[in-house]
């Protein structure tokens, strides 16, 4: 099984292109800066899906007056399907921000944009303020609204945001409401997803301006990677427990942990190795050899599930602890190799 | 005798010689000691965000109140997982792998629960230190409850309160509570350095120093150790609540009721063979202790040892323990389920105590009664573990002409018009928090106070009756119990699982003709 694994993660790598390990530091820390920009275009990407997809939902809402009633019974299918494309772009641009939110929050010059995107609070808190204020499309300023991915996007397209339901709405066609079946603020979701393509822009610009260094690629490092079992739990979970993430995620989660921890791989083989095989050829092989595993059991649980296999709740558990060990085993390496060289890893 | 003695004394001087060489040869031989814990200062950036203690000393656990009684981090590869007592402690290990206390730091919803506090705040992950200090005390020991962790996972950190937190154990503080337990997981490594596995039968002192030490004995046979964790208070430290807001406090309900006046401890009725049968002996007043001690653990949550439930139970819990296997996963929580639902029956009473006519109708009053709980009904986190009357009345057609608090049934929600024993927890807006979000609390109120041990309340209703009306009329009224609000999974767990309630108490009467 450790062979097959280990050839199908080679395989794996090849095809993404990201095995090769960087001759020298600097060539590494360079490639990891092209990573990084290379996730921010696809975040704009993503955000600019959101955008579009908020102002055809906004355009319904308008054709009806600003009735959401009357909107949903004569247009109902054609906003529910908005309101499930606003789900999956806010989850392909979450994720697309995941895979850097390390370097990003790590890097002086980007930090506030880890609030103003994904971290922060709203100015009614005490500390982390995320520092910005949001125009809407009807001329209403919201002052420091918090982060929009987490304060703002995220509770109004799930329909936890009370105060900007407009509408239950039966969104599956089960015949019920069920929590989260609602039409939100359509004047809401276009200026949050406006402002997610203005400050993901933002972000680009000062990250075209970044000098990388290793202390931001040993961060990015040990921030993203044990992020794999959370990504194995909401695969889990969508297989088992159904619910809401079952019917809007567009594609298997596994798909998500393949691109992120083949982008932490990377990150480590390029910039981060030629550092510790320098004086510790040991922990670096063991260090590599935890990622090729970790791929490894990624890449074969994909492929078991395109072809149809199905898991019993205890294996999914278990290939789930499995890929949280290897990910911890890995990071507290990598750790320990960050102390060693006198690493200051950002919080 | 002499003569025997003179006779023998060669041989025994050379057998004594022999065995002191022995002696001297296994000193000399046998590996020295390894020193035991790991300095604070050794486990690679581990964050200490909330500072030193008034005396300058560093709290690496803080805010939860547990302690190390060396002061030192402990060493996970050296420490036993469970599964590992479980090869000679079989019982009690199959025992507590179907309890709550196996899962207490697996339990999705607690997880996905803890996740949602943590990303309240940047120090979020060291602030989870709060909860992790009951849930994870391996994890806590061994620095790993920090942003950046550094310490590699073990088979005996996933196992939440697992055998070595008890039972190496030596001071409680149960009035402040928050975890305020005192743990020598110092003993559980030294232990390592003596006879393992069945070579330990010939030389159990090891063993026996490490897991049978007066302290811990002592503070095994009583609540304290309990309460330790199961009384809990917010402050500034791990909320926004700018003054104490007392969260949980079912051990000073212990304390101050029948219960603890007669000797009755948690572990009595918690921890016996035949937890329903010890509380029945106890509510008519028969003191005996139970016959023998089981590890289950028994208590309230009836959902996360729900068979019923299939596959969804088996992810809820977090997957397999190490050491357990599907079939005995299936049996020891079918046990686990049929005890709990047992116990959860010998708790209350409901009582019609009478009907009188009023101008508009009738007025029912009804007595709900703490029976068998040595707590209060409810306790715990009272946020999410409620408890709420249903009551239906029909008239002589069978149609019904009232009800209350049906609709949580009914509708999978809470019913804001039952009567209900609820906590609220507040933000510092005064808006209320479902997801049990206790980083973001700042006040907790209750809707309804307890019921203590031994007590009732009379809860009063006056029912309109419509004209046409036609007795006679009979009422039927059940009192439920659930531990947690369908709102916190939603929140937290992004899932619409249903939170099956459980009825603790039942009654129905045919009111009399003249209460008309």
């Amino acid at each position: 099984m450790q062979a097959i694994r280990t050839m199908t993660a080679l395989a794996a790598l090849f095809a993404l292109g990201s095995a090769a390990q960087a001759a020298t530091e600097a060539e590494g820390l360079a490639e990891v800066k092209a990573f990084t920009l290379e996730h921010n275009a696809a975040l704009i990407a993503e955000a600019q899906k959101m955008q579009a997809t908020a102002e055809g939902y906004a355009a319904i809402i308008d054709a009806h007056g600003g009735d959401y009633a009357k909107a949903w019974e004569a247009e109902g299918p054609k906003l529910a399907t908005a309101v499930k494309d606003l789900r999956a772009h806010w989850l392909a641009a979450s994720n697309q921000y995941e895979t850097i939110e390390g370097i990003v929050a790590g890097i002086p010059s980007t930090a506030k944009y880890d609030l103003i995107l994904d971290a922060g609070n709203p100015g009614t808190e005490a500390e982390d303020v995320a520092e910005y204020d949001l125009t809407l499309p009807d001329g209403t300023v919201l002052e420091r609204p918090g982060s929009l991915f987490h304060s703002i996007t995220e509770p109004l397209f799930w329909g936890t945001d009370e105060a900007h339901v407009k509408q239950a709405a039966d969104l599956d066609g089960d015949g019920q409401t069920g929590r989260g079946e609602v039409l939100f603020d359509a004047n809401l979701a276009v200026g949050a997803a406006r402002g997610m393509v203005e400050w993901a822009t933002a972000l680009e610009t000062d990250m075209k301006a970044w000098e990388p260094n290793r202390d931001d690629a040993f961060t990015a490092v040990v921030t993203m990677t044990p992020t794999v079992g959370d990504y194995f739990g909401e695969w889990k979970e969508s297989q088992f427990l159904g619910g809401d993430s079952a019917a809007f995620v567009a594609q298997s989660r596994l798909v998500d942990v393949t691109g992120i921890m083949s982008g932490c791989e990377r990150m480590y083989r390029s910039a981060i190795s030629p550092v510790v095989a320098a004086d510790d050829p040991a922990l670096d092989s063991s260090i590599s050899g935890g990622f090729e595993e970790l791929l490894a059991l990624i890449a074969d649980t994909r492929g078991r599930e395109e072809q149809g296999d199905t898991f019993s709740p205890e294996e999914a558990d278990a290939l789930g602890a499995e890929a949280q060990d290897l990910a911890e085993r890995i990071v507290a390496q990598v750790l320990q190799a960050a102390a060693k060289h006198g690493v200051d890893i950002k919080s | 005798m002499k003569t025997q003695f003179r006779y023998h004394i060669r041989p025994l001087a050379l057998a004594a010689l022999a065995a002191a060489a022995g002696l001297g040869l296994y000193a000399a031989l046998a590996p020295a000691p390894q020193p035991t814990g790991v300095a604070l200062a050794a486990v690679p950036y581990y964050s200490l965000p909330f500072g030193p203690d008034e005396t300058g000393e560093d709290r690496p656990f803080w805010p939860s109140r547990m302690q190390s009684a060396t002061g030192r981090m402990t060493d996970p590869a050296r420490l036993p997982s469970s599964a590992e007592c479980g090869s000679c402690h079989r019982t009690e290990f199959e025992e507590w792998a179907g309890s709550l206390h196996a899962a207490a730091d697996r339990d999705l919803i607690y997880e996905a629960t803890v996740d949602a506090n943590v990303d309240l705040l940047r120090h979020g992950a060291e602030q989870g230190r709060f909860c992790e200090g009951c849930h994870a005390p391996g994890e806590m020991l061994a620095g790993r409850v920090t942003r950046h962790v550094a310490v590699p996972p073990a088979d005996a950190l996933t196992e939440g309160v697992s055998c070595i937190a008890c039972h190496t154990a030596t001071h409680a503080d149960p009035v402040e509570g928050n975890g305020a337990l005192t743990l020598a997981y110092d003993r559980a490594e030294a232990e390592r350095d003596g006879p393992q596995g069945a070579a330990l039968l010939a030389d159990p002192r090891a063993h026996l120093a490490a897991y049978g030490a007066p302290d811990t004995t002592k503070l095994l046979a009583g609540s304290e150790i309990c309460g330790a964790c199961h009384t809990e208070a917010y402050d500034l430290s791990m909320s926004r609540a700018e003054t104490r807001q007392d969260v949980q406090s079912t051990f000073v309900e212990w304390r101050d009721s029948w219960y603890a006046r007669n000797g009755v401890t948690c572990q009595d009725c918690h921890m016996a063979d035949d937890p329903a049968a010890q509380v029945m002996a106890l509510r008519e007043g028969r003191l005996d202790k139970p016959a023998r001690y089981s590890h289950r653990f028994i208590g309230a949550n009836h959902v996360m040892t729900d068979t019923s439930l299939g596959d969804t139970l088996s992810v809820l819990r977090g997957g397999l323990l190490p050491g357990v296997d599907r079939d005995l996963n299936q049996a020891t929580l079918a046990e686990q389920a049929r005890q709990t639902t047992e116990f959860l029956r010998t708790a209350a009473g409901l009582e019609l105590r009478g009907t009188t006519a009023t101008a508009e109708g009738l007025h029912v009053e009804l007595a709900v009664q703490n029976l068998g709980a040595g707590h209060n009904l409810p306790t715990g986190v009272n946020d999410q573990k409620h408890m709420w009357l249903e009551i239906h009345l029909t008239d002589a057609t069978g149609a019904e002409i009232f009800r209350s608090g049906g609709d949580a049934e009914r509708l999978g929600v809470e019913d804001p018009q039952a009567v209900a024993w609820l906590e609220h927890f507040l933000d510092n807006k005064g808006q209320r928090i479902t997801g049990h979000l206790t980083f973001a609390t700042a006040r907790v109120e209750w809707v309804r106070k307890p019921i203590p041990p031994r007590g009732e309340e009379l809860v009063g209703y006056d029912i309109p009756l419509p004209p046409d009306a036609q007795g006679p009329f009979r009422l039927t009224a059940q009192l439920h119990y659930r531990v947690a609000l369908p709102d916190l999974i939603y929140q937290n767990l992004r899932r619409t699982l249903p939170v099956p309630s459980f009825t603790l108490a039942e009654l129905s009467a045919d009111l009399p003709e003249q209460a008309r």
